[in-house]
């Protein structure tokens, strides 16, 4: 099962507040453990929300707003793959954050779309997506 | 530069609504021209946040609490990675979301990921290396498919 971890922005964060050397340090310990124990997809910051920008669409309209934004925001990711969602809520439990919020949230697997693909020919494109990907990547 | 696409959840992603054919149809050919594009690094759906959970952090004691969630339009649905050369340029691609999406009511953030050069001084050489080595290590265990 892959989880998505989202950790949740704050002043710092949204300020664009680096972390110190010694933060950076402690959390390249804990994503070496991730790494190591197999359990690793990706990991990423977000820049602060100023940087970005927000697309609304109401039916044919869009509008696009600059940041920053308020609100609930994303401050940065990690995706990972486990066996249950306890094995996941144990990994969070280790994060080396003093403060902050995180959220753990399960990724949708193709198969989980099958009723919307009875013949699976959208998950067979999927997989071909899945692989050119890969191979651009690689 | 890299950014992440971030679909906001709503009503109907938050209460596990299945798409209609129609719009994995639709988002697939979106996906596919962002690959044919070479701009497509990654993207996913989430599952509601009745199945997820909330871990916060005091005084680095982290503490527990199921979903699901308020604020559906806080929340997060899907998202994409994608890299483009510019803010703009991914602007442009997302303004082609598919229109069968949230009945085409939808938002959609944009937002700049970090690259290890904004790290500074901060990002020494021995945390560079580790970082390197982790995502390398992390590509091999688990290739993108």
């Amino acid at each position: 099962m892959r989880f998505m971890i989202l950790v949740k922005a704050n002043a710092d964060s949204e300020a664009g507040t680096l972390p110190s050397t010694e933060e950076l340090a402690e959390m390249g310990r804990y994503n070496e453990e991730l790494v190591k124990a197999g359990v690793m997809l990706a990991g990423e910051g977000l820049h602060a929300s100023s940087k970005g920008a927000r697309v609304k669409f109401s039916g044919s309209e869009r509008t696009v707003v600059d940041g920053p934004f308020t609100g609930e925001l994303l401050a940065g990711f990690w995706l990972i793959q486990v066996k249950s969602r306890e094995e996941a809520v144990e990994w969070v439990r280790r994060i080396p954050f003093r403060e902050g919020e995180v959220e753990i949230r399960q990724v949708a697997e193709a198969a989980d779309f099958a009723p919307s693909d009875p013949t699976g020919e959208l998950m067979a494109a999927e997989e071909r997506l899945r692989a050119q990907v890969a191979a651009q990547q690689a | 530069m890299r950014f992440m696409i971030i679909r906001k959840a709503d009503a109907e992603t938050e209460a596990g609504v299945m798409p209609t054919e129609e719009l994995v149809d639709a988002m697939m050919k979106y996906n596919a021209e962002m690959v044919d594009a070479g701009i497509m690094l990654a993207g996913d759906g989430l599952q509601p946040s009745s199945r997820g959970a909330r871990v916060r952090f005091s005084g680095g004691r982290p503490m527990v609490t199921d979903g699901p969630f308020a604020e559906a339009k806080e929340l997060v649905a899907g998202f994409s990675v994608i890299d483009v050369a510019s803010l703009d340029e991914a602007v442009e691609w997302v303004k082609r979301w598919p229109r069968e999406d949230g009945h085409g009511e939808v938002e959609i953030e944009i937002r700049p990921l970090y690259e290890v050069d904004a790290f500074g001084d901060a990002f020494t050489a021995r945390i560079r290396e580790q970082d390197e080595r982790m995502r390398a290590r992390a590509a091999e265990l688990h290739p993108p498919s």
